[in-house]
């Protein structure tokens, strides 16, 4: 088993960084190209509504990602300091052809083999996203 | 995200490199804005060598096309990397988007419109 956690500030900067942080992760972990840009793009969705929705850009508050890997699973837990983490998601509306957000959490639900939701004690969201690496290292190409 | 930008035709074309998030979509927002201010309503995107784009990124092109059709302008993509173009099915937006396979065939439209591929 082997886990990488990063800790971010709520700054519209750090998506950046993240993304870096997280790539270079992911290819030390040499998994494949497409299981990769799954599992960046789902920690990239959970981090922008983190940083937007759930600590609404106070630069105060931190993001939280942590990665763990082994044999068969890979599981990225993204947690965010916002409050009411679980209502903000429950009143979520599924996006109109032209909205211009609200994709995120389809896109998880999409590319992850499971998607759990919880608040943490202070409200803050706590995104666990699980990748099946044996099944999605057999998927077809 | 690096931009480069052209003009062809009357048609502002940006390739676009890297990545398409939450802060680049702004920055091609701002680049658009440039051209529609300057009544450049024709553009259009390859997105060849995009590597990374997600639902904020998407939210910024879905942005950049209603302010185009308010222009009654025309918004055109292209070369999008297999990736790129399974987001944009997943998300239903390959149908709400005039997606091209090559940039040529989206400029040649702009001169006799053709179905996108």
């Amino acid at each position: 088993m082997a886990t990488v956690r990063l800790t971010y500030p709520s700054r519209m900067d750090s998506e950046n960084r993240m993304l870096d942080d997280v790539s270079r992760s992911l290819q030390e972990f040499s998994l494949p190209t497409d299981i990769r840009q799954a599992i960046l793009l789902t920690v990239s969705e959970a981090f922008t509504n983190a940083l937007t929705h759930g600590n609404r850009l106070d630069p105060s508050k931190t993001i939280a990602i942590e990665l763990s890997i082994n044999e068969s699973t890979l599981v990225a837990d993204i947690t965010d300091q916002g409050t009411e983490g679980l209502k903000r998601v429950a009143q979520h509306q599924p996006p109109g052809p032209l909205s211009e957000s609200g994709r995120g959490l389809s896109l998880i639900r999409h590319y992850a083999s499971r998607v759990a939701l919880a608040e943490t004690a202070e409200g803050g969201l706590h995104v666990r996203i699980e990748f099946d690496l044996i099944e999605t290292n057999t998927r077809p190409s | 995200m690096d931009i480069q930008a052209r003009e062809e035709n009357g048609v502002a074309v940006l390739s676009l490199s890297g990545r398409l998030d939450l802060a680049s979509g702004s920055q091609l927002k701002d680049e658009i804005k440039k051209y529609l201010e300057k009544n450049v309503t024709s553009i259009h995107l390859n997105l060849a060598k995009v590597e990374f784009i997600n639902s904020s990124g998407l939210g910024s092109l879905v942005s950049i096309m209603k302010e185009i059709r308010l222009l009654k302008g025309r918004f055109t993509m292209s070369d999008l990397a297999s990736y790129v173009r399974e987001i944009f099915e997943i998300t239903q937006l390959s149908h709400i988007f005039e997606i091209f396979a090559t940039e040529e065939e989206a400029l040649t439209s702009y001169q006799t419109p053709v179905t996108p591929s």
